[in-house]
């Protein structure tokens, strides 16, 4: 047993551990799932409505899609959740909640959008970042 | 004279081991130049000087594409899924929201802008991306270990 859980929790020579693939994949798979109620809005919404959020959900979800049979390759999209989110937070979120004068979904978007930097911050393979989009080499100039 | 352009010719056209010739790089890195110049221009002036009671989300999501296409001039091809995603959300809108408007004629105010945005988005990433490179690393290579 203890064997068994050294090897799923231990990098050995892989670039990350198979636990940190399975928690990334769950998060992909909460994506896929929790997004959905928006993918089905899409075909059918009202006919004014702008859009733009709903598309951005929409590409996202298509990316989960992607992150559960790659989670290593797609760990750009997971940068992206991390970076935008954290932007909301410092720019809109928190301003808004310190000051008491905000958008009328402050309260739903600070659980939606602001508690997610954390959680992907936590799920991100931090180390397999550092090598390989930090201290790598740049890809091929000439 | 000649055979140096020659040579220069056959390095942008060779591929090293990831299959993709050296001009497609640097149409990426212009690509990802693209988004760093005018989505910067576009995006930063709202996200830092905006209305108190603004929502944000679409100027966030927007300014988070746009500090990680910096990454995508050094790393272009690894940075392949911000692009994907680009092209994913864009055409789901064109497909759900541009498309349909355009012809019922209900469009809200900022359709026109909007309209332009992302038609060019939709347009321009299919030319740019590698997708022989995207078929081969993320459809037909094998998944990440599942065990």
């Amino acid at each position: 047993m203890n064997a068994r859980l050294a090897r799923l929790c231990k990098r050995g020579d892989q670039e990350v551990s198979l636990f940190r693939l399975y928690v990334m994949r769950a998060v992909a798979l909460l994506g896929v799932w929790g997004l959905f109620p928006t993918i089905q809005t899409l075909a059918a919404h009202a006919p004014m409505d702008r859009g733009v959020h709903k598309a951005l959900i929409g590409g996202l979800w298509v990316m989960a899609i992607f992150a559960l049979r790659y989670p290593l390759k797609m760990v750009p999209i997971l940068l992206f959740e991390m970076v935008w989110k954290t932007v909301w937070l410092l720019a809109f979120g928190l301003p808004q909640w310190w000051s008491g004068v905000g958008s009328p979904r402050l309260s739903e978007d600070l659980w939606s959008i602001g508690v997610f930097p954390v959680v992907v911050a936590l799920v991100i393979p931090w180390g397999y970042v550092w090598r390989h989009y930090v201290t790598a080499s740049g890809e091929r100039w000439r | 004279m000649a055979s140096t352009a020659a040579s220069v010719s056959t390095a942008a056209a060779s591929r090293a081991g990831d299959g993709v010739p050296l001009w497609r790089l640097y149409v990426l890195r212009a690509a990802y130049l693209l988004l760093v110049v005018g989505l910067g221009a576009m995006i930063v002036p709202i996200v830092v000087s905006h209305e108190p009671t603004a929502r944000g989300v679409i100027p966030s999501l927007l300014c988070g594409l746009w500090l990680l296409s910096f990454v995508g001039l050094k790393l272009p091809l690894r940075m392949l899924p911000l692009l994907m995603f680009e092209f994913a959300w864009k055409t789901v809108w064109l497909l759900a929201f541009g498309l349909p408007q355009w012809f019922s004629g209900q469009q809200p105010p900022t359709f026109a802008e909007d309209m332009f945005n992302i038609a060019f988005g939709v347009i321009l990433m299919p030319l740019v991306i590698p997708w022989g490179y995207v078929w081969r690393n993320y459809v037909k290579a094998p998944a990440d270990r599942w065990r």
